[in-house]
């Protein structure tokens, strides 16, 4: 995936993910936030959780794509998408562990971090996050560049965010998603509600989603799916054009 | 309920190793200052994370509070 990748020389990475309340808390929660600047840095934190250890050998510092970024939000704005912005919000795992893995030692292109709020309710609705990609991919669309476009996040892992229930998860729930998904049935994805997304442990999902609105009604082709102790994970592609 | 005050402990707890040091060495006088009900702040002093999230600590806080937290004791 990372050789067909750098094979169609994007000037730009899309990364839309998720905060952990690392580098959101207590000021503000965004229902959508674009990272903006001309810079990011990876996030440091002392004991670093073993999913942000293994990402220490890579750089502490990342170019954005400025102007791709300022265009989502601007055409946003305009088109009825009330985005946050930031130039200071650092990324974790939930943006360079995808990036590491698809691209490895291969170079980076300048990325432009989308930041969902996945997990503090009330969350954006799949509906609206899937709208936002549909947003994105018009601003692509009308740009001079080629993009790539991940989104990230766990499938089903942490059902209701109750520690007890850590160790849980809805492998029925993440082979309905993936079928749609292989389908190009975008519809029923739509109407998923926050508390299913609760329950099954699919919160990060929304990010999913987003990415959806950007292709559809491309058809994914699931390179992986496995069920880890903790959480469920695949690995999609979709070829576009 | 204050889900605030619970949360607002936690991140300091995880981002201020000085507080998460006086928390490990005298629980009740680190946070004698935080705005808990009486349950709440019997979790904490009782190391209770299951049941601050029950309370309606975040998960992700709560699983990954170095020392405290039990991310990794699975």
């Amino acid at each position: 995936m990372g050789d067909r990748f750098v094979e169609r020389k994007p000037d730009a990475l899309i990364v839309v993910a998720d905060d952990h309340m690392n580098a959101f808390s207590f000021n503000c929660v965004p229902a959508f936030c674009v990272r903006i600047g001309k810079t990011v840095q990876r996030m440091m934190q002392d004991n670093a959780e073993a999913f942000d250890k293994v990402l220490d050998h890579m750089a502490t510092e990342y170019v954005l794509h400025e102007e791709l970024a300022n265009q989502l939000l601007a055409q946003g704005m305009e088109s009825g998408f009330d985005l946050a912005l930031s130039w200071e919000a650092p990324i974790d795992h939930a943006f360079l562990s995808p990036v590491n893995t698809l691209l490895g030692s291969r170079p980076i292109p300048p990325l432009v971090p989308i930041f969902v709020n996945a997990f503090i309710a009330p969350q954006p609705t799949a509906r609206r996050c899937f709208q936002f990609g549909q947003h994105i991919a018009r601003v692509v669309a009308k740009s001079p560049w080629t993009v790539g476009l991940i989104a990230t996040g766990g499938l089903s892992h942490f059902p209701e965010l109750l520690l007890s229930r850590v160790g849980q998860t809805d492998t029925v729930f993440d082979r309905k998603l993936i079928h749609w998904m292989e389908r190009g049935e975008h519809e029923p994805l739509l109407d998923l509600t926050a508390d299913e997304l609760h329950k099954t442990g699919s919160h990060e999902f929304l990010n999913w989603m987003v990415l959806l609105g950007a292709i559809t009604p491309a058809r994914a082709e699931v390179r992986y799916f496995g069920e880890l102790p903790r959480i469920n994970l695949a690995a999609v592609e979709w070829k576009l054009g | 309920m204050s889900r605030y005050a619970i949360n607002s402990l936690l991140y300091h707890l995880k981002k201020d190793p000085a507080l998460r040091a006086r928390f490990i060495e005298d629980p009740a006088a680190a946070i004698a200052d935080a705005d808990l009900t009486g349950e709440e702040r019997a979790a904490f002093l009782a190391g209770d994370m299951r049941k601050i999230n029950e309370l309606g600590g975040y998960l992700h806080l709560v699983m990954s509070i170095p020392k405290i937290g039990t991310h990794g004791g699975h």
